[in-house]
């Protein structure tokens, strides 16, 4: 089956799984209310209201967050050619942690905590930066060693701050740690929707530079890739991306390590098949993650990461492992 | 054309050949040779302007190589590395489509007519056009080395250089390496290679550059080079050097 197949494949998966959580959650959807509820946005009533109102938003958000981190994954892995890494590498993730654990002991107001996870998230990765520079390009094994390091400091900083707030705060901070959807609306969506849109803008610009890579960086750089300026490229739109994920879901992990491996496995390396690709599955992936924190324990809610690790960890083990050894 | 003036030539802050004065004729094929560590990579590394000399000056073309940004360097010389890699999961013409990034813009994702006809002629020279879908992992190691080749004869670049390009590879395909550089050259590219067979290079190149004693020991044709007092000063061997009766020299260690 060809690439092109096989993207159609991933997009109509993707399509099907937005469509099916709307579906679900605390009261089901009969098929038909929805698609009645998807044709009148304004027609009133109870299931138009949940869908537009509640379900849609939340959706979106896990999609659109889950194809961010799957899309700074690829990036991140397409760049140091280590199947490791993922946006936590930049330390994007715990220093948007560190500062949101921080703004909710201060008494900072809850719609302001996706800006202040945003701005922290962004400047841990120009601080990880700034240790991995190395002439005018970034060292790869530093970037991951000022990466370590410090999402451990930012880590140690979040317990910390856990033990010393009280209950209420604790619970707050720990709804976001696990990754949430939970009461978000369309106005999360539009605060992170420009700094999504520039990160696939400038992930975009790399995609040509990223193939070259493959072959290593120093027949890359002889073939012509400017392989300092590819590595801040790639650097600025993974930490765009992961830190706009990151202001209205929360820390969710897992996604943007083990989605561009499924990426890989389904359409291949090149990076003009494997980001989109990447992208459907991290949107497929997480909006089912959602319907399913909406639905399991209804009318709580299980945090989005927590239910990710639980379910994709085995599952991504278990496919890796079987398709390994078919391989071998 | 390459020409270097009294160029001192190294790598970090290691000074490797002093006061190199050459000139290298556009189409011409030259063979680099001396023994290991006297710098040949460096020398090639510099005249693909990754690195700069220490002192006086490099020009490929009208141009100080090292001056140029990435992707202008590479539309006017390839480099083949001495190293190989597997490289899973990329098809062979995925590895020479490669070569045409020089010439695409950001934008530019996929390939067109003239990369297509590029990469069509580049596999064809070296005899590896029926290859194109082939997964690159699975080939041995002197098709790998032809795919090398390939990709960058896909640059279209004037300057070819190469590093120990017949290393590793057995006989027969070694020499269709070498006459398939040689074709090149014939072509109108200017071809430098690094190599340490010295009868394979008295073979094919037009001229060769003896390096030693941290200088340029000779640059000549290979029956001027191919001396046993030159060869011993470079390498430290007794070596004698034999005229055979069609009139090539060949070169034994005694």
């Amino acid at each position: 089956m060809n690439v092109a197949l096989r993207s159609a494949g991933l997009l109509a998966l993707a399509l099907l799984a937005l469509v099916g959580s709307l579906l679900v959650g605390g009261s089901a959807i009969a098929p038909g209310e929805l698609l009645r509820a998807l044709a009148h946005p304004n027609g009133g009533g109870d299931v138009a209201t949940i869908v537009w109102q509640l379900r849609m938003p939340r959706v979106a958000i896990a999609a659109v967050a889950g194809a961010e981190l799957a899309i700074a994954g690829a990036l991140l892995q397409g760049l140091l050619r280590n199947p490791l890494v993922d946006s936590y590498l930049t330390g994007v993730s715990p220093g948007a942690a560190a500062a949101i654990a921080i703004s909710v002991v201060a008494g900072v107001a809850a719609p302001a905590l996706p800006a202040v996870g945003f701005v922290a998230g962004l400047a841990t990765a120009m601080i990880v930066a700034a240790f991995a520079r190395r002439g005018t390009g970034l060292d790869a094994i530093r970037l991951i060693l000022a990466g370590v390091s410090l999402s451990a400091l930012f880590s140690a900083v979040v317990t910390l701050v856990l033990t010393r707030a009280g209950a209420d705060y604790a619970a707050q901070i720990l709804s976001w740690l696990a990754g949430s959807t939970a009461g978000r609306g369309w106005h999360d969506l539009l605060f992170t929707a420009p700094y999504a849109a520039l990160g696939v803008a400038v992930a975009a610009a790399a995609v040509p530079a990223l193939n070259v890579l493959r072959l290593g960086e120093g027949r890359a750089a002889a073939i012509g890739v400017n392989v300092d300026r590819t590595q801040w490229t790639v650097l600025v739109a993974s930490a765009l991306l992961a830190a706009s994920a990151v202001a209205v879901a929360g820390s969710i992990g897992f996604v943007g390590l083990v989605v561009p491996h499924l990426g890989r496995r389904i359409v291949g390396t090149d990076a003009r098949a494997l980001f989109p690709a990447s992208a459907l599955l991290g949107a497929a992936l997480c909006a089912i993650a959602d319907a399913a924190s909406r639905s399991i324990a209804a009318p709580a809610e299980l945090p989005i990461g927590v239910l990710l690790a639980f379910v994709g960890v085995p599952a991504f083990l278990y496919l890796y492992m079987r398709s390994e050894r078919s391989v071998a | 054309m390459i020409a270097l003036g009294d160029a001192t030539i190294g790598v970090e802050r290691r000074a490797l050949l002093h006061g190199v004065d050459a000139t290298i004729a556009s189409g011409a094929f030259v063979a680099l040779l001396g023994p290991n560590g006297v710098g040949k990579t460096t020398l090639l590394r510099t005249l693909a302007g990754t690195n700069a000399p220490f002192a006086g000056t490099i020009r490929v073309g009208d141009v100080d190589p090292h001056g140029l940004a990435p992707i202008e360097r590479a539309r006017r010389i390839a480099f083949v590395a001495s190293d190989d890699a597997p490289l899973p999961g990329l098809l062979v013409r995925d590895v020479v489509a490669s070569g045409r990034y020089p010439f695409h813009r950001w934008w530019q994702w996929g390939a067109d007519a003239s990369d297509d006809a590029a990469i069509a002629g580049a596999l064809d020279a070296v005899g590896m056009r029926a290859f194109e879908r082939r997964r690159f992992e699975t080939l041995s190691s002197g098709e790998r080395q032809r795919i090398w080749i390939a990709l960058a004869l896909a640059q279209e670049a004037p300057v070819l250089l190469l590093d120990e390009p017949t290393s590793h590879l057995d006989v027969r395909v070694a020499h269709e390496i070498l006459a398939l550089l040689r074709d090149q050259a014939r072509a109108g590219r200017t071809v430098v290679c690094a190599m340490h067979d010295l009868n394979d290079a008295a073979a094919y190149a037009d001229r060769l550059m003896l390096l030693g004693d941290e200088r340029m020991l000779a640059f000549d044709a290979p029956e001027r080079v191919l001396e046993s007092a030159t060869l011993e000063a470079a390498y430290g061997v007794r070596m004698e050097a034999v005229r055979l009766r069609s009139g090539a020299t060949r070169v034994f260690v005694v």
